[in-house]
């Protein structure tokens, strides 16, 4: 028993040392570290792995599940990280409240690599303090076995056939949207009569709905529970790697288009570094490999010739031109918000 | 009758344990589907479990959580078991509602914890990081750590300090070759409890983790948001083992104390 209380006391006097050793050297030595603050499987390990070699520096990479978990702790304060990676309209939200620096363009030349559509998107003109990193349009993902006429249009949903089969994303702002689209709207209208006629629209369709579902979208499709619905491209592409009778099309009204972002939080610690990160990113050749890897579309106009046969044929991830032409960005409503939040819970509850 | 009571009651019981495990269960056969995605099954395979040990972001919360379940943990037990005989060998003013607001915690809701301590560190420009993890996680597994320490000093009784007190040991010589040796399954029970709880801790950690201090629960939950992939299982799976795992060691400790004491 003593030998055993001893043993323990070893341990514990072992552990307390260690403990403090850890806290004080968490900086580990004098590499400069990068602590990124991000969606799950947002880079390619390879990826960072070759920055942290190329300029001897330490990347820290932790996650979040919604745009809106980030914002409190980035508003909590003190939060340490030095890059960030919000969605469009949040990226609108942080410049609002001042949560953001402004990008030295001088530690970004590759800058100029981008697709000329993300120079100026509405909630950043100018780049000034976001740069589009992953981006995708919300468009009609339809199974060939169920569904034999080629969708082309959003109105082809509300066909009588495809009774208790369409799935719709959980988000008001994209369903809604996709209504207002359908009825020649903007998909951010502040008008009250637009919103209430694409809400009576919405109403008829919802005998045709299974789900309002955000995070089984993918599987449902798979599993061919769903046979039509409203899907991002992105999950499109890796529904089609595991279903190949699933097929996908911008509809001819036009499509929500998303993007998540590159940005810096106020006060940043290791701002230079992020920016030769975002510079680093927009390499021709590492976004290349970057983006195969993740599967999401590259608006990194100067890769495009790199990219491998198989991805730039994809249609799921190398959009039509014309297809994001055609596309809208939805921009903030303001106080209008409450009415879509309003007419939402109507809907889904009236189910 | 009374066999078909029985029998009632235990298929009554089948039910009972079928209703709390079966979810479980269906999450650790899926950690084994060949398939990408839950929907279907389509054959037996490891791949998943081989993939999330070559997977670096895993290892590092990996990494993460078990460091800070040893940190907080030992913290926890140092400062608990202190505690403990402090509050056994003193009887204070308000002892009672003393006693009361030490064991609070258990019951607060985690997420009044969990802002609270946000709140906390960032009004003392405390950085978040692993250190607020580990203050955080040694604060919500002291009352724990003292209601077992509490438990095994209550059933130790005061004789036997007072009989080493009697034939002449020092206060300290009493704590250290009679209370201590006694209570030391208790002890490793709780260091264990801590160390469970801090693993399996989200809610907390998930408002003052920061930098570089992703844990597997973090983790887990960052990875859902982009479908729920057989890692996301496979994690899952081997984090349910090893809080079984611990918790049963824990308890077979408190066990065999009580056996050998009373």
């Amino acid at each position: 028993m003593k030998r055993l209380k001893s043993m323990l006391t070893g341990a514990m006097a072992a552990v307390l040392a260690l403990t403090a050793a850890g806290c004080s050297s968490s900086s580990e030595g004098e590499k400069q570290v990068l602590n990124i603050y991000s969606w799950a499987d947002n880079f390619a390990p390879e990826v960072i792995e070759q920055f942290e070699q190329q300029y001897n520096v330490k990347v820290n990479y932790d996650v979040y599940g919604s745009n809106e978990e980030m914002l409190a702790k980035i508003q909590a304060g003190a939060s340490g990280y030095d890059l960030i990676q919000p969605s469009d309209y949040m990226v609108a939200t942080m410049i609002e409240l001042g949560l953001l620096e402004e990008l030295n363009k001088e530690n970004i030349p590759n800058l100029k690599n981008i697709v000329s559509t993300f120079e100026t998107p509405p909630f950043d003109p100018g780049n000034k303090y976001s740069i589009v990193y992953t981006w995708g349009i919300t468009g009609i993902a339809y199974n060939k076995n169920y569904v034999k006429e080629p969708p082309t249009s959003w109105s082809d949903l509300w066909k009588d056939e495809y009774k208790d089969r369409v799935i719709l994303l959980n988000d008001p702002r994209e369903v809604l949207g996709m209504a207002l689209i359908k009825n020649g709207y903007s998909n951010s209208t502040t008008n009250p009569e637009e919103l209430e006629k694409a809400f009576q629209d919405l109403k008829t369709l919802v005998p045709n709905v299974i789900a309002f579902d955000t995070d089984n979208i993918k599987q449902k499709m798979i599993a061919e529970e769903a046979w039509i619905g409203t899907v991002w491209s992105g999950d499109a592409a890796y529904i089609y790697a595991e279903n190949q009778n699933v097929d996908y099309v911008i509809p001819k009204e036009g499509a929500t288009i998303w993007a998540d972002t590159l940005a810096i939080p106020k006060g940043a610690k290791n701002k230079e570094l992020a920016e030769k990160f975002i510079n680093f990113l927009f390499e021709p050749e590492v976004s290349v490999k970057n983006y195969e890897a993740i599967g999401y579309s590259n608006p990194n106009e100067a890769a495009y010739p790199l990219h491998s046969e198989e991805y730039r044929s994809n249609k799921m991830i190398f959009l039509d031109p014309a297809d994001i032409a055609r596309a809208e960005w939805l921009v903030d409503v303001g106080d209008m918000l409450q009415e879509y939040d309003r007419y939402w819970t109507e809907l889904k509850s009236g189910r | 009758m009374k066999d078909w009571r029985k029998k009632s009651l235990s298929s009554f019981s089948w039910l009972m344990l079928v209703f709390l495990y079966l979810p479980i269960a269906i999450l650790i056969l899926y950690s084994f589907n060949e398939a990408r995605i839950n929907a279907v099954w389509s054959g037996f395979t490891f791949k998943w479990y081989v993939n999330l040990f070559g997977n670096r972001q895993v290892q590092e919360a990996l990494f993460n959580s078990l460091w800070v379940a040893l940190c907080s943990s030992v913290l926890a037990t140092v400062l608990g078991t202190a505690a403990s005989l402090a509050m056994k060998h003193y009887s204070l003013r308000w002892q009672n509602i003393i006693n009361g607001l030490i064991y609070l915690p258990i019951v607060i809701p985690d997420i009044m914890m969990g802002l609270s301590l946000l709140i906390l560190f960032s009004m003392a420009q405390f950085e978040l990081g692993k250190t607020t993890l580990i203050l955080a996680h040694t604060t919500f597994s002291i009352p724990f750590v003292m209601v077992i320490i509490s438990a095994r000093l209550a059933d130790m009784g005061k004789e036997l300090e007072e009989a080493a007190q009697d034939l002449g040991a020092t206060a300290w010589n009493t704590i250290r070759y009679v209370t201590l040796p006694l209570i030391t399954p208790g002890i490793v029970a709780a260091f264990l409890m801590a160390f469970t709880l801090s693993l399996d801790d989200f809610i907390i950690s998930f408002f003052v983790a920061g930098p570089n201090s992703t844990t597997l629960p973090l983790y887990i939950y960052g990875m859902v948001k982009r479908g729920v992939s057989p890692e996301v299982n496979a994690l899952s799976a081997l984090m349910i083992a090893c809080t079984v795992i611990l918790v049963i060691v824990a308890e077979f400790l408190q066990r065999k104390d009580s056996k050998t004491v009373i």
